[in-house]
């Protein structure tokens, strides 16, 4: 393949996870109130189209009709660069998650992942830290007291956690030699998922990514009954709607890390062995790995209606005294595994 | 002076009063219907029963002469006994038709009921029926189910009104008013015993049904009917004058008024005849105009003349400020031509209240200069000058010269300028050039002076495109205070009006006669500097009774 | 006051978390499938119960004429001051009756003191709920849209005389 080739293959790939992650975005909100409703034994939206299906575009009608308010002591650039950023964070960090195996099209051997690099998990740290910035900046430029203090807890609370998560990636990069997503995905061959492996490692990472998507039970930054939106109280019509949709953009790159890192990627177990054409593998992969980070998602919906949230040491406490011990003992069980096991 | 005890308080009173006057007199209210100050003691409705120490039986306070050292108890378990039985007894035989009746919610009988009863009824027999809506007079309806017989209504006739009409009929349970054969009550004070009837028995036919008395706001004024000025309040709902009830004033009119400032004197402030907004003669025809239009409008056209040939016509139905102004304006045009008309009627008095004359300022309008200056035309003068065409503008204000010289009607039409402030449409307006909408009485600030000599204050209680009920001081009902533009009970019409001496100083302002009042205070502050007969006098010391000016007055000061 | 011990001591289960997070999830989980309660309104109408208080309206008795006599007292007791009433006078034996009566549904609060109030049973809160209006004056209620009859209302007065 010349680099044109590549270049074109690369935006077609951009183009397609684009529009399906933004079209996921949406119905993700739609999803998350439906649930919400089942859970509280009422319907939730149902009006917009067969069963509500139309509600998130009558949301975003909605949200582009408002008028956008920036306050008066607000510094500007920043006040508009902050959902710009989340933005930007939650849609590039999809970059390097693979969503199924190489495929052949027109004979071009095709990895169904936009960009297959070496050190993709790193990227993937190094850019969700980086979101913290459009929370902090949110905060800070609102001037108001209750967006700062959300972008204070947000930075503090993702600084936390951020540790515990980077040490329960230490045991799957420990277990799969590479910083390559792909060569992490390989590594979970058959039942050998890292969930099973290494559960403690799989469990405090879930808690870290509820926290650094900011998640109830760890929403403390946009606590309604104290800060009234958090570091988003200022924040109307569009730019508002950038974080809403960086919130679930967040949820879903979250839901695929972990799939990816901990439940197989998009690996149905022992599919090489049924001796299907690859174009079926590849159709089935991509079908597993969806189904995966939906369940997943589901789960964080789930949760959010089931669990109240944490009080600001208790929050702390958990990420400083309980997840990160128990991240470094996950990285001592990984060693055991490889030094007495040889894994 | 002599001392009694009631309920522990020791008050002083004068020998030979009733311990219920004396009790009045110190803010003590003993419980009574029947009795009145002004009225002699009937002593029937038995609700002032009083225990007195060292007599055997209760006494009824209205008529019993005080003593020196007596020791009255008005709320006793003895006295509050027997008033309970006696207000148990009233209501026996009282509809209970609140509900209906007009008299609810100033209604005497009720309030007794509320604090001065059990508040249940062991009478479980059929109540008394007698006549409903009977017709007493022209003015006055009678129900006989309501009557508790208290006779104050046969008593005003009898003394206050010195017109005997009515009577108590049949005996007992069945007694009844009725007007003696071959009368009605159409004393000229008649709907003074709607007043002083304690329970609504007798209502005033004018204002039936019309409101209810909790939803207006009584205004305190001074009648507009005769030079007596009585002193009144106005009942306003809606921005509408509904009613108009006598208000005490022992100098002025006592507790009284009579019926032709009752009916008559209020209903214009709402016709439909109203003039709103400044009136323009533009190609034969009037045409609503703005306010600065019309004054550079006049103001050229008097300049078009020469003062000889410019007459000024007062009115004795403007206040003092309105009348000092133009006659202020008229002098800095030069003009001595200047008067008003007077409006009297000698069949009209009486020796009660009414008096001769008609207007209610005339001796405070000749006081402030509306007479005519040295070699200046007076009003005979004006009409000759109008017919002889020596006079060629008219400045005439709150006054219908057509109606009191039908034979002037076809002179007006030779007028080269005839500038008219009027409140309604009438036979004048029909030929001026420019009408100026004045405020009603109802409507401005002001002073009247009255046939003593007294200056009473007028306020207003109807508020006009300018003036604004809360901001300007009036009395505000529950619904003026909570309304709000969408309800409909605060859109009653306001007409574009303003104070004559407005107005005046308006146009003055435009002549560039630098004249700067803002209020009708400022101008009566200069009145009172500057005319010795007001002189110490200011809104402060007239206050609600009005006070005495320096006027020498031709007659003599009866006392109602 | 019965005052509920907050324990203070949790078990290690308990402290861990886990067992009690999947309690919690398993709760909501279970709801999730359950009936639900939601009334598809426009569809399906509330039909409410004889205390409910909805729009008040005047009663038209048998005969065909409103039973009010214009007292004035809904007016004058209704906290919103919603109430507008002009009385007038009739032939009938009660000899005053409402020649106005406007009800200002913008301001009325539906708290029934009208009703309470009324001497003569003449004002009753019905069952009607639905009120919205295009325009401020649609939201003015005179005497063609406040007289129901009587046969409607039967239910309110059964229950309002049980209570008085």
């Amino acid at each position: 393949m010349n680099i044109w080739e590549i270049l074109i293959f690369t935006i077609i790939k951009i183009l397609i996870v684009l529009t399906v992650m933004l079209l996921t975005v949406s119905y993700l909100v739609y999803f998350e109130r439906r649930v919400s409703a089942w859970a509280q034994n009422r319907l939730g939206p149902n009006r917009v189209g067969w069963e509500g299906v139309l509600q998130p575009f009558a949301d975003v009608l909605k949200l582009l009709l408002k008028e956008d308010i920036v306050p008066n002591v607000a510094n500007k650039p920043i006040h508009t660069l902050a959902p710009v950023i989340a933005l930007f964070v939650a849609f590039t960090t999809y970059a390097v998650i693979p969503f199924g195996p190489t495929v052949t099209i027109f004979g071009y051997s095709v990895p169904l992942v936009v960009a297959d690099i070496n050190m993709g998990v790193l990227y993937v740290l190094a850019l969700t830290s980086l979101g913290v910035y459009a929370i902090t900046f949110a905060g800070w430029s609102s001037g108001s007291k209750y967006s700062l203090l959300g972008g204070i807890r947000s930075s503090a609370q993702m600084i936390s956690y951020e540790i515990s998560m980077g040490f329960s990636v230490g045991g799957v990069l420990l277990l799969a030699g590479s910083l390559r997503p792909e060569a992490i995905v390989e590594s979970q061959y058959g039942w050998m998922w890292n969930a099973i492996v290494q559960p403690i490692g799989f469990i405090t990472f879930l808690v870290s990514a509820f926290a650094e998507t900011n998640r109830l039970p760890f929403d403390l930054p946009e606590a309604e009954p104290e800060l009234v939106g958090g570091y988003h109280t200022e924040y109307s019509s569009m730019k508002f709607a950038g974080f809403f949709l960086a919130e679930y953009a967040n949820m879903i790159i979250a839901s695929a890390m972990i799939v990816t890192l901990y439940l197989g990627g998009w690996r149905f177990p022992y599919l090489e062995n049924f001796g299907l054409s690859s174009t079926m593998f590849a159709i089935i992969s991509v079908l597993t790995f969806c189904i995966k980070v939906a369940a997943l998602l589901f789960f964080f919906i789930w949760v959010r209606w089931s669990l109240p949230r944490f009080r600001y040491d208790q929050l702390m406490n958990l990420g400083w005294k309980v997840m990160f011990p128990l991240s470094l003992v996950n990285i001592v069980w990984v060693a055991i595994l490889i030094m007495v096991f040889k894994f | 002076m002599p001392k009694l005890v009631i309920d522990g308080k020791e008050i002083e009173f004068k020998q030979g009063q009733t311990i219920i006057q004396a009790a009045k007199d110190n803010g003590i209210t003993i419980p009574h219907f029947c009795w009145h100050e002004s009225l002699s003691v009937s002593g029937n409705c038995r609700v002032c029963l009083v225990e007195i120490e060292k007599m055997p039986k209760l006494a009824i306070a209205c008529s019993t002469t005080a003593a020196d050292g007596m020791v009255v108890h008005t709320a006793s378990e003895k006295a509050l006994g027997a008033r309970n039985a006696v207000m148990e007894f009233l209501l026996i035989n009282h509809p209970l038709d609140c509900p209906i009746c007009d008299e609810a919610g100033e209604c005497k009988l009720q309030d007794y009921a509320y604090s001065h009863s059990v508040g249940e009824s062991r009478f479980v027999e059929e109540k008394n029926h007698k006549d409903k809506r009977v017709p007493l007079g022209p003015y006055v309806m009678f129900d006989g189910d309501r009557c508790i017989s208290c006779s104050r209504c046969i008593r005003f006739c009898d003394e206050i009104a010195k017109d005997p009409e009515l009577t108590f009929v049949k005996r007992g349970d069945r007694v009844t008013i009725v007007t003696f054969p071959g009368e009605e009550l159409d004393n000229p004070y008649s709907l003074n015993v709607t007043d002083i009837c304690p329970v609504g028995a007798l209502t005033n036919r004018d204002f039936r049904f019309k409101a209810r008395v909790w939803d207006m706001s009584a205004n305190k004024t001074i009648c507009q009917g005769c030079s007596r000025g009585c002193n009144i309040e106005l009942w306003v709902r809606n921005n509408q004058v509904l009613r108009i009830t006598p208000r005490l004033n022992e100098e002025v009119n006592s507790f009284w008024m009579c019926d032709h400032g009752r009916i008559n004197t209020f209903k214009f402030i709402n016709a439909e005849d109203r003039v709103d907004g400044p009136q323009l003669r533009k190609e034969g025809a009037l045409a609503k105009v703005e306010w600065e239009e019309a004054y550079n409008f006049a103001a050229s056209e008097l300049k078009k003349f020469s003062k000889n040939e410019i007459a000024f016509i007062g009115s004795p139905f403007a206040t003092l400020e309105d009348n000092y102004l133009f006659a202020k304006f008229a002098s800095s045009l030069g003009s001595k031509n200047i008067d008003f008309i007077r409006h009297t009627d000698s069949s009209f008095e009486d020796d009660i209240l009414r008096k001769e004359d008609l207007t209610p300022n005339s001796l405070g309008a000749e006081a402030v200069g509306i007479k005519p200056g040295k070699d200046g035309l007076n009003l005979e003068g004006i009409i000759k000058g109008i017919k002889e065409k020596k006079i060629k503008a008219l400045y005439l204000i709150e006054d219908d010269i057509v109606a009191a010289y039908p034979e002037l009607e076809e002179y007006l039409a030779n007028l080269d300028l005839l500038i008219v402030h009027a409140t309604n449409f009438n036979k004048t307006t029909n030929y001026a050039d420019v009408i100026f909408p004045a405020a009603t009485y109802a409507e401005k600030n002001g002073t009247v002076v009255n046939f003593q000599g007294r200056v009473q204050r007028l306020k207003p209680a109807v508020s006009t495109v300018e003036t604004d009920r809360a901001i300007d001081g009036m009395s505000m009902s529950r619904l003026d205070k909570f309304g709000t533009q969408y309800d409909k009970w605060a859109q009653g019409a306001k007409y574009d009006a303003k104070s004559t001496w407005k107005i005046i100083a308006a146009l003055s302002n435009v002549l560039g006669n630098k004249v700067k009042f803002n209020l009708a205070e400022e101008v009566f502050n200069e009145i009172s500097k500057s005319i010795n007969s007001f002189s110490g006098l200011d809104y402060d010391v007239i206050g609600e009774l009005g006070a005495k000016s320096k006027l020498q007055t031709s007659e003599k000061i009866v006392n109602a | 006051m019965a005052v509920k011990k907050r324990k203070n001591e949790l078990t290690f289960l308990e402290r861990i978390y886990i067992v009690e997070i999947i309690k919690g999830l398993s709760l909501t989980l279970k709801n999730m499938f359950k009936p639900k309660f939601t009334m598809k309104y426009p569809e399906e109408k509330f039909i409410p119960p004889a205390s409910y208080r909805g729009r008040p309206v005047l009663v038209m008795d048998e005969s065909g004429e409103e039973r009010c006599v214009a007292c004035g007292l809904c007016s004058r007791v209704c906290p919103a001051l919603a109430i507008e009433v002009q009385a007038g006078e009739t032939t009938r034996e009660k000899e005053r009756y409402p020649e106005k009566f406007e009800i200002n549904m913008l301001r009325c609060i539906f708290c029934g003191l009208c009703e309470e109030v009324c001497p003569e049973e003449a004002i009753l809160m019905s069952k009607d709920y639905e009120l919205a209006f295009d325009r401020r004056s649609d939201a003015l209620y005179g005497k063609d849209k406040l007289l129901v009859p009587i046969s409607q209302l039967k239910d309110r007065i059964e229950f309002l005389r049980g209570y008085k």
